[in-house]
């Protein structure tokens, strides 16, 4: 009789043990959502890991992060997929929030891959916003710091 | 008793030519309604072409606007109920789709009235705004028209965030706008977009780390563009499917009275026939 409890105890516990096991596997890996206003490029789609170009700094981002909300800065986005291929985005900002229960989300207002740039126009680009940022009308300039900002790292990555 | 025939005969005549009037009308009031059946026909068909596109768009704009909402819904900062609220309600400029734009002008006045008066209304959208000067034209402090005719992009968008934070600083801002639930339902829905501070103040923050000091900032004003965003793409893909059915409903309505008219159409065109025979049978006769 005892036997047949230890038994019954034992089974329990494997079951118990199998289940929790097929929880954790599901939760394991970081999901990645990366949305545009007008696209979605990944929606909850399970990566290895996604390196962020963040205001304060590059970093990258596993499983299990602690939940975080960084901005981002224009530059490269590089999500690097269970099977080990890295894709690049170059994202002009955005925001990206780790949520609690393993979730990376994503909002960047513009993002392509940096072999979609054509680098004679970004030279162009930068030389137009170079004259107008030392205009005298403070929005203008404003606004053209703003568009250099972008335009200088995007030159790095589109050679 | 010559005068009294006189007199018959002048009523029939003047009641033939009332016969010939009448079925001249009626045709032309067949031809007006066909003219009307072709038009919206028309504008049925070019709403159901553009609804895959708005659909798209809504769709993209669900999953941008989701992080913040998941924010939100995990650090629920709590609104403060004595300052002053902001009202945006999004709609848009152009008409013939059904009970959109007064639907969503009344989920703004029920809203004012819960609010107790204590708020400011921005619109998006002509229709939206005509609509409420009528109630509450002091409370009106912005309106943006123009736009709605595309679906939204993230630019328009940004500009119009960018007048609404010129308005000065307002705890809590709401945003009205007709979620689409399906090709044949909507409801008047809003998004909450709080300020910097209630997000700091917010109880579940410590949840999350927030690196810099103006990230706060950053995130209610960056949140407030992305729902007026959804809200936007939301609306556009709601008023079009609401004038597809408007306009499949006029088209039917417009079906059922070329029936009826035709009908009417044929069978007075054989009364005045047969009337005619009458005259030109009894005529004849008399001469025997």
């Amino acid at each position: 009789m005892f036997r047949q409890t230890l038994r019954q105890v034992a089974r329990q516990s494997t079951g118990a043990a199998r289940r929790a096991y097929a929880t954790e596997a599901t939760s394991d890996a970081l999901k990645l959502s990366l949305a545009l206003p007008h696209e979605t490029l990944y929606s909850e789609s399970e990566v290895q890991q996604v390196n962020l170009p963040s205001v304060n700094g590059d970093l990258g981002i596993l499983a299990n992060h602690i939940p975080i909300v960084e901005q981002l800065r224009p530059g490269l986005l590089e999500v690097i997929s269970k099977g080990g291929e890295t894709e690049q985005y170059f994202v002009s900002g955005g925001i990206a929030t780790v949520q609690p229960g393993n979730k990376l989300t994503i909002s960047a207002i513009e993002a392509f891959k940096p072999d979609q740039f054509d680098a004679a126009a970004v030279k162009s680009s930068i030389a137009d916003a170079q004259k107008r940022a030392s205009s005298s009308d403070e929005v203008v300039a404003a606004e053209a710091t703003i568009e250099l900002e972008v335009l200088e790292a995007l030159q790095t990555f589109t050679k | 008793m010559f005068r009294l025939g006189a007199s018959q005969v002048a009523r029939s005549a003047g009641a033939q030519a009332r016969n010939y009037a009448t079925l001249r009308e009626i045709e032309m009031r067949l031809k007006s309604i066909k003219n009307i059946e072709k038009i919206t026909k028309t504008m049925k068909i070019v709403a159901s072409t553009r609804l895959n596109k708005a659909q798209r768009a809504m769709t993209a704009s669900r999953v941008f606007n989701k992080s913040d909402s998941e924010f939100y819904h995990n650090t629920e900062p709590e609104s403060t109920d004595d300052s002053k609220t902001l009202l945006v309600v999004v709609s848009s400029d152009k008409g013939l789709c059904g009970s959109i734009h007064s639907q969503i002008s009344k989920a703004a006045r029920r809203r004012f009235e819960e609010l107790k008066g204590n708020a400011d209304l921005v619109t998006v959208g002509e229709k939206v705004k005509a609509q409420l000067l009528r109630t509450h034209a002091d409370n009106l402090k912005l309106s943006f028209s123009g736009v709605g005719k595309e679906a939204p992009n993230f630019y328009e968008v940004s500009l119009i965030a960018d007048e609404i934070n010129k308005l000065g600083q307002y705890e809590n801002i709401e945003i009205l706008y007709n979620k689409f639930v399906s090709g044949v339902s909507f409801e008047p829905s809003q998004f909450s977009v709080f300020a910097a501070d209630a997000i700091e103040k917010a109880p579940g923050l410590s949840k999350y780390e927030l690196e810099g000091e103006d990230t706060a900032t950053t995130l209610s004003e960056f949140s407030l563009a992305n729902s007026i965003l959804s809200a936007m793409a939301e609306g556009y893909a709601s008023e079009i499917s609401a004038r597809r059915n408007a306009m499949d409903n006029a088209s039917k309505n417009a079906g059922d009275m070329i029936n009826s008219y035709t009908i009417l159409y044929n069978r007075s065109r054989q009364a005045v026939i047969t009337n005619e025979l009458v005259d030109i049978i009894t005529g004849a006769s008399s001469l025997d």
